[in-house]
């Protein structure tokens, strides 16, 4: 009996019972620490909101996709509908040492300060026509700002013959987006100390939101930098 | 008739060997050399003996001598199988011992159970799960060997055999050939303007290739990471052509399936309690290191209870939002009661738990189409994620001390 | 200028009313307007609320919202039911309010003033005891009580509170009705005689800020006696009252030595106005949890939040819970905001803030906040 039972070192890993990865037989590759901290590549990312998944739907894809092992949804994604992308990465960009609670009420605050100032603007506003100009929804404020503080072009230094130029660039989407928020959260540090975060930040996208503003001019400067270098763009292709 | 075919024979021979010195050595065929012996210790031959002692060109090259090389594969071979023999014996002896101690038929005996006495009869400590005991059927736990690859004389099968992993190479010209079959194909269309079958198509989305692993198994040879990369890159290629479903057999060899529906089979049948209300228990709810169990009623109101308290447990609202997505999701809020008992983890993994154990228990109130779109939405998958350990020399688990350039 | 009040009127009206109610005197309110709001004039606001009385979320809501509205609901009915039905010659009856965090006690204390004032009662209101207990600015004004050894004394926020108890009794202190029964000496050459008109006790204390700590006292129980006599009815209501009894307060006396609550004087008064031993009124008070520090915050409930000492001092009281909001009350709230364009969005978003919110008012508005 005992030359039956083989204690062999062929790695199988364990899951769960009611886990849901095939059977890895073999070898795992990451030899000294077997469980993987992350899902493999063919876990599909999930799509949780309705719009999306109705598209899905229409579509007809959405079987196809049912039929693939799926990621689960992050801790602070929801299919409600007050739940936006944008504001998440903004929460995650103004968190830091991994303090989410205190980053998304600071970033709740700021779109309160916002609603509250566009409140009394519309009280103030005597026209039906002003005040329906006014802006009442603090998201799409922020999108607004942000839209408004994207680049279109970025400085590349490229080195040619000793001396580096600051060529302009493509850039990508994310990229653009990043630079946009990482400007905005910049802006609003730079404040007195008397003035909270929440408050300063509010302003700042209000301002951005109108094309005015620290951020819309860091932007625009860019911008002209990149036209005032435009004869330097050839050198990407050199 | 022989005589003749001697003398035809010796006379072909003569004609046809060169004159050599050693030229009489070659000559095996005995008549023939004592035709041309001229000693007198020559052996009478008579015609009987020369009759025994004919032989074709089979006789002659099994009196060949084989090659050492091949004589020791030959032994090899034969203990291998022998033992291969004898541990499957055992195996199905022990097999049978093991049903006996557990008390079940010996008869239906599955690999399953099997494995479930093992872990019950030695139960074992270690961390490894792959260095505790086990027992499987010898075909799994010794490496495959391949059968003969040259026959007697030494000569290989394989046209490839001198590359030494001819499996390998063979599939990758079957790759390269199906790719030049289906260039030809398409030309052909192209020239005859005819469209090709329009139904024929490749679904990949449900499978990956397999892995440098399951590859070596499959081949039994071993194959570099070079190899399996380029492996992959000519198998892409294959399948990138329009034509791709012509070779469908070839590809779906290499390709392993995803098991994915395990979602939908075996939705449990809900209980019902004293009051007629049919509830699902799901335990072994787990995230991060939350544990815990839930418990869905229908019909309910949509109150809520985590450990005896309302969803004012969790003090904030992400973790609550977490809690609710399953219910708004499949907007069930208002029609299933909730009661869970989670222990250990932090908001996040206990929520979590929470979450998925919702989900898993909503199947069994909903319709499938719900079902589907739950587990697009990833709402059915456990998180298996754990925290990563930090290992020494570093000081977390990916930060690296500060990169010095010298 | 009548027309617009009028025009006012008739959109209002036209709105599909279901959370306004017109019926804005308290006096008026019964079941047919539980869940509704009303509104309440802005210089009445200002008068019983100048200094105190709205938490500061609240104040800051009435702001954004141009006006200040309060909830009808079920508490503050069965409260003014209460006092109606009560005997005036029978010792005065308390009544604690106790919920869990924003529920809407401070805003039932705040409906009841306005109804008392209404009915013309003598306001005696502390909008929160932890301000006078628990904020320490950098530097509190302390002083060692004269007339009592070893007592404190708070004169700014004494004569502030002073400054906000006239400001709600305008009306009934400059009619000049009340007078006080006994002489108090303040100094050589201040003195207040019997026979003073009420108010000038009061603008005594406010003018000279050294004495008003002594003033409360007096003023404590010239109110007793004048209720006792039936000349006015008082109200008094105390929000955060179980802060009085919490062992220790964030003073520190010169000395650095902590000071405890019965060391204060204004704890002394209060406490005496809080006993039953006077008739012809009826005390209101609150017991918080965000009046204790952060530890002693395990539970909602009076014996907990009121120790044993406060809870003998009270014994007998009538506890009112303030709860959360019913289906009903949540419905017309969120409408209000939406009316207030403090919500927006699409209707599916009402379900999610009910659980999210657990139907608590103050964490509904907050999280609607963003939104």
């Amino acid at each position: 009996m005992a030359n039956n039972i083989r204690i062999l070192n062929k790695c199988i890993p364990w899951y769960p019972s009611s886990y849901l990865l095939p059977r890895i037989s073999g070898l795992l590759q990451a030899r000294e620490y077997s469980r993987p901290t992350s899902f493999p590549d063919y876990f599909q990312n999930p799509v949780f909101r309705k719009e999306d998944q109705a598209k899905l739907i229409e579509s007809s894809e959405l079987s196809k996709i049912a039929a693939l092992p799926m990621k689960p949804p992050a801790v602070y994604e929801t299919s409600s509908v007050y739940h936006d992308p944008l504001v998440n990465k903004l929460i995650n960009h103004v968190m830091e040492m991994g303090k989410k609670q205190l980053a998304r009420s600071l970033v709740e605050k700021s779109f309160e300060n916002i609603k509250r100032a566009q409140i009394e603007r519309y009280h103030l506003a005597t026209t039906p026509e002003a005040k329906a100009k006014i802006e009442l929804d603090p998201k799409k404020i922020l999108h607004k700002a942000i839209e408004n503080a994207k680049p279109l072009l970025q400085l590349q230094p490229i080195k040619r013959g000793g001396i580096t130029y600051q060529v302009p660039g493509p850039i990508t989407e994310k990229r653009s987006l990043f630079l946009a928020i990482k400007w905005l959260l910049e802006a609003t540090y730079e404040k007195e100390r008397t003035v909270h975060f929440p408050k300063q930040f509010a302003w700042e996208l209000l301002d951005a939101a109108n094309n005015t503003g620290k951020v819309v001019k860091r932007k625009q400067d860019l911008h002209r930098l990149c036209e005032a270098n435009r004869a330097y763009a050839h050198y990407r292709w050199q | 008739m022989y005589f003749n075919t001697i003398k035809m024979s010796h006379v072909i021979i003569k004609q046809l060997l060169p004159h050599t010195k050693s030229f009489c050595v070659k000559f095996r065929n005995p008549a023939v050399c004592n035709v041309f012996n001229y000693s007198t210790k020559v052996t009478t031959t008579s015609s009987e003996n020369a009759l025994e002692n004919l032989t074709d060109w089979e006789t002659l090259s099994r009196k060949k001598k084989i090659s050492k090389a091949m004589k020791a594969y030959l032994e090899r071979s034969q203990e291998h199988d022998e033992f291969m023999k004898r541990q499957q014996f055992e195996y199905n002896i022990g097999k049978r011992h093991l049903a006996n101690m557990m008390g079940e038929d010996p008869e239906t005996f599955t690999q399953k159970d099997v494995d479930r006495a093992i872990e019950y009869l030695f139960p074992s400590g270690i961390y490894d799960p792959a260095a505790r005991p086990l027992m499987k059927p010898p075909e799994e736990v010794f490496p495959a060997r391949k059968a003969a690859e040259f026959d007697e004389a030494g000569r290989p099968h394989h046209f490839l055999f001198y590359t030494g992993k001819p499996s390998y190479f063979k599939l990758m010209y079957d790759a390269a050939e199906n790719i030049q079959q289906l260039y030809n194909f398409q030309d052909k269309i192209i020239r005859k303007k005819a469209t090709a079958d329009p139904n024929g198509s490749l679904n990949l989305s449900s499978s990956v290739w397999l892995t440098k692993d399951q590859l070596e198994q499959v081949l039994v040879e071993t194959i570099t990471d070079l190899e399996y990369n380029n492996f992959k890159l000519v198998m892409q290629r294959l399948v990138s052509l329009p034509h791709a479903y012509k070779v469908k057999e070839f590809i779906e060899k290499y390709r392993k399936p995803l098991a994915s529906q395990k979602f939908a089979l075996e939705i449990p049948k809900p209980s019902y309690d004293a009051e007629g209300r049919a509830f699902i228990t799901t335990y072994e709810c787990l995230r991060k290191k939350a544990r815990g169990d839930v418990t869905v009623r229908a019909p309910g109101t949509g109150k809520i209870t985590i450990n005896g308290k309302d969803l004012t447990y969790f003090e904030d609202v992400q973790s609550r939002e977490q809690v609710m997505f399953p219910l708004i999701f499949t907007e069930m809020q208002d029609r299933v009661d909730i009661e869970c008992n989670i222990e250990g983890g932090g908001p996040s993994g206990q929520s979590g738990a929470i979450r998925w154990g919702i989900a898993w228990g909503l199947r069994s109130f909903v319709d499938a189409d719900m079902i589907q779109k739950m587990h697009v939405a990833g709402l059915l998958t456990r998180d298996f994620r754990r925290r990563e350990r930090k290992k020494p020399g570093q000081p977390g688990a990916r930060k690296k001390p500060t990169w010095k350039k010298r | 200028m009548l027309s617009r009040s009028w025009r006012h009127l008739c959109r209002r009206y036209s709105q599909a009313v279901t959370f306004r109610t017109t019926e804005n005197s308290p006096s008026q309110h019964n079941e047919k307007q539980e869940g509704l709001f009303y509104t309440m004039n802005p210089d009445l606001c200002k008068q019983l609320f100048g200094h105190g009385g709205f938490p500061k979320s609240f104040q800051l809501q009435t702001k954004t919202f141009t006006e200040t509205a309060i909830m009808v609901r079920q508490p503050a009915l069965d409260l003014m039911n209460c006092i109606r039905a009560s005997d005036m010659d029978k010792p005065v009856i308390r009544y604690v309010l106790y919920g869990e965090k924003g529920t809407g006690k401070s805003l039932t204390i705040a409906h009841l003033l306005h109804y008392v004032h209404e009915e013309g009662y003598l306001i005696v209101h502390v909008p929160w005891v932890s301000e006078w207990l628990r904020r320490v600015p950098r530097h509190k004004e302390m002083s060692n009580s004269q007339t009592r050894e070893g007592l404190v004394d708070l004169p700014l926020d004494a004569a502030a509170w002073l400054i906000h108890f006239k400001s709600q009794n305008q009306t009934l202190l400059k009619s000049g009705d009340l007078k006080i029964s006994k002489d108090y000496v303040w100094s050589k050459r201040e003195t207040t005689e019997a026979g003073a008109p009420l108010a000038a006790l009061v603008e005594h204390g406010i003018s000279r800020v050294k004495y008003a700590c002594d003033v409360v006292d007096a003023l404590v129980d010239e109110l007793k006696i004048l209720s006792t006599n039936k000349q006015c009815k008082t109200f008094v209501a105390i929000d955060g009252f179980n802060s009085f009894f919490y062992p220790l307060t964030r003073l520190n006396t010169p000395t650095k030595k902590k000071v405890k609550p019965e060391e204060v004087t204004l704890t002394n008064s209060f406490l005496k106005l809080t006993n039953n031993d006077w008739s012809n009124g009826a005390i209101v008070v609150t017991a918080d949890q965000l009046a204790v520090p952060d530890d002693h915050q395990e539970s909602y409930l009076p014996r907990y939040l009121l120790y044993k000492k406060g809870f003998e001092h009270l014994d007998p009281f009538v506890p009112i819970e303030v709860g959360r909001y019913n289906e009903k009350e949540f419905l017309c709230c969120a409408e209000y905001y939406r009316d207030r364009l403090w919500l927006r969005g699409p209707k599916e978003i009402e379900t999610e803030l009910k659980f999210t919110s657990a139907c608590n008012p103050y964490r509904f508005m907050e999280q609607c906040a963003p939104l």
